[in-house]
């Protein structure tokens, strides 16, 4: 166990730098860093301001301006060799700096953190919606495999698989939102109740295909459970068939679910980006995409990083999880 | 029918019923699923009706998309080709939007940037993944480590956020945008032809050519290369449909090709799904939304079945 998990743990140190390494070169190699993180004010001529060469319509915004570019040029240690930068820039993420966003003045620190929480109660709710959908509909489709309840769920999950996010995003607003008025249309935050009742169809939206896949995985390791002795055991005493199914079959089944569920979880991430945007959900998804129109780059790669180094952290908990459930793992 | 006759029957159906709970346990000893191996079996003789549907839907979107500015149909970018979001009628089968352009024309002309890039980005990630994970798969090693080292980093960003940081960067051309999603399909596809490399490179054909004084370009391209390219060539529709996806996502999002003419289904749906035209025309969002829910499943489940047909597994992601 102990060699299982220093490998895990060496890789998993590799790959964060793999990561930041990628963010870092996006910002560094994919045109001038500067401009990236402070945009058009890259272009002005400080020297020349400074030193009274250069006219400017309006010099002491041009002089404010010339003082946002040199703290960032210190904030992203941008005086620096490259390597050195990396190391510098890398350091500051580790600490908790994640930059500043020079089209509003406010360290990203603070913005992720003012909207880092309505995400993470989406996908919560997203999860316990899919596997409270997912472990009924899988446990009933195994228990009377290819028959009439089987064969639909067979095909409206494979629908499901088949909807794009935002469509459904949009089918689910107008049906439940605006016709039946079933749900809040819009985000509101007044009261505890109010918030989680108005992210419930955001959640139902990012659950439902994930509850769909859920559903065929646990259908399948069921049926192969079924034929185990101890099911047949535990028939032969006359259990009744639902204590049969929910005691003993589901906990052995649920492997390739948990498998699953660190891989799930990135796909989700990228699906609360459509989400929290079609929903006014002003959680990050939605910063980092306003953030992009805006071309402020040290938002989006302050976001990118955190969420990319929490689904690696993620991932490597599950597999460690994986690892205690099935000895055979271990090995590898 | 006669006692004797059903009770004949009734044996005979559970001497059936036995011998099938026999193979079934037989099928299990052998570690398949018992209700899986029927299925697959009729499956792998024909394709079925559902199969050749979808492929028509396919090839007729394929079509529009290839020659819609030759087709007879309305501008897409006309401003106020109709007043504005009128309901469906004859002269615009599906509609207007709010600026009254036809929304028929514009779902015609959409699909040739969704299909454009699902087609480029899976061909750039069968090509570059394959590649790679033939050479990773064949050669072992160190090159392998590496290879699976920068696989496991591409899979170590959730897709949409790793294409947002590619897109926030470059301009959003339909180069860029298609390389974007191409990158993503590299590392699946990568893993898909490694582990089919690793199984074929054991095979006594490969070690015949190698006794044969075969060089090692020759054994990859000539004896790995065509059995790898079956499995890889199996999955590219239903890769398409994760790309076509993909491209929506980024579109909806409005990170996808930029400017007024690239139409894009994604982009479409946003502009319908405001919430007072979701309310008053509702067909704004939701025909862009059939035509592409359509085309996806018609993706999925065309390609599905090939899938089964070539008895090629799942992808695990």
């Amino acid at each position: 166990m102990a060699r299982f998990l220093i490998r895990r743990l060496v890789l998993l140190v590799a790959v964060l730098f793999a990561v930041t390494f990628l963010g870092f070169s996006a910002m560094n190699f994919l045109g001038d860093p500067l401009f990236n993180v402070v945009g058009l004010m890259a272009e002005l001529d400080c020297e020349g301001i400074e030193a009274g060469t250069v006219e400017d319509t309006s010099m002491d915004r041009a002089r404010s301006d010339c003082e946002t570019v040199a703290a960032a040029r210190a904030e992203y240690h941008l005086d620096r060799p490259v390597p050195v930068r990396y190391v510098l820039w890398v350091s500051d993420l580790a600490t908790g700096d994640f930059g500043t966003s020079f089209q509003n003045d406010q360290p990203v620190s603070e913005i992720i953190r003012e909207k880092l929480p309505e995400t993470l109660i989406l996908l919560v709710m997203a999860q316990i919606v899919s596997l409270g959908v997912a472990i009924p509909w899988g446990v009933f489709a195994a228990y009377r495999a290819n028959r009439a309840f089987d064969r639909t769920s067979t095909v409206v999950s494979f629908g499901l698989l088949s909807v794009p996010n935002f469509a459904l995003a949009v089918v689910l607003l107008y049906l439940l939102a605006l016709r039946w008025q079933v749900f809040p249309s819009a985000y509101e935050s007044d009261t505890a109740v109010g918030l989680v009742f108005s992210m419930i169809l955001p959640a139902v939206t990012l659950g439902l295909p994930l509850a769909a896949s859920y559903q065929r995985l646990l259908r399948t390791d069921l049926i192969t459970t079924l034929q185990e002795d101890f099911v047949h055991m535990a028939r032969a005493k006359g259990l009744p068939p639902m204590r049969i199914m929910f005691r003993h079959a589901l906990r052995p089944s649920m492997f390739s679910v948990v498998t699953v569920f660190g891989v799930s979880t990135g796909a989700m991430i990228g699906g609360s980006l459509v989400v929290e945007q079609i929903f006014g959900i002003p959680g990050i998804g939605r910063e980092i995409v306003t953030a992009v129109v805006r071309d402020d780059f040290p938002v989006v790669l302050a976001i990118v990083m955190l969420v990319a180094c929490a689904f690696v952290i993620i991932n490597f908990m599950v597999d460690l999880l994986y690892g205690w459930l099935d000895p055979r793992v271990r090995a590898r | 029918m006669s006692a004797a006759t059903r009770a004949s029957r009734q044996g005979k159906e559970s001497r059936q019923r036995l011998l099938r709970r026999f193979r079934i346990v037989r099928l299990v000893r052998r570690g398949r699923t018992p209700e899986d191996s029927p299925d697959d079996a009729a499956v792998r003789r024909r394709l079925g009706v559902g199969f050749w549907l979808a492929i028509v839907w396919l090839v007729a979107i394929a079509f529009v998309a290839l020659f819609a500015p030759m087709l007879p149909i309305a501008d897409p970018t006309e401003v106020a080709f109709g007043g504005p979001r009128e309901s469906p009628s004859l002269d615009a089968w599906f509609g207007t939007d709010a600026l009254g352009r036809d929304v028929f024309s514009r779902t015609m002309y959409g699909a040739r940037i969704s299909l454009a890039v699902g087609g480029f980005a899976i061909v750039f990630g069968m090509v570059v993944g394959g590649a790679l994970g033939i050479l990773a798969g064949y050669y072992r090693g160190r090159l392998d480590q590496a290879v699976g080292f920068v696989f496991f980093v591409l899979l170590s960003f959730p897709a949409l956020v790793l294409a947002i940081l590619i897109t926030a960067t470059l301009e959003r051309s339909l180069l860029v945008v298609s390389l974007t999603i191409g990158i993503l399909a590299v590392a699946p596809v990568g893993l898909l032809a490694r582990a089919s490399t690793l199984v074929y490179a054991e095979r006594e054909f490969v070690a015949a050519a190698r006794v044969l004084g075969a060089k090692h370009g020759r054994i990859i391209v000539r004896e790995l290369l065509p059995n790898v390219v079956i499995p890889m060539g199996a999955l590219t529709l239903l890769g398409m449909a994760v790309a076509v996806v993909a491209e929506g996502s980024l579109a909806f999002l409005g990170l996808s090709v930029a400017g007024d003419d690239a139409i894009s289904w994604g982009k479409m749906i946003v502009d319908g799904a405001g919430l007072r035209d979701l309310q008053n025309a509702t067909h704004v969002a939701m025909l862009p939304v059939a035509v592409m829910f359509v085309t996806v499943l018609a993706l999925n489940f065309a390609g599905d079945r090939i899938r089964q047909y070539f008895d090629v597994k799942e992808l695990p992601f």
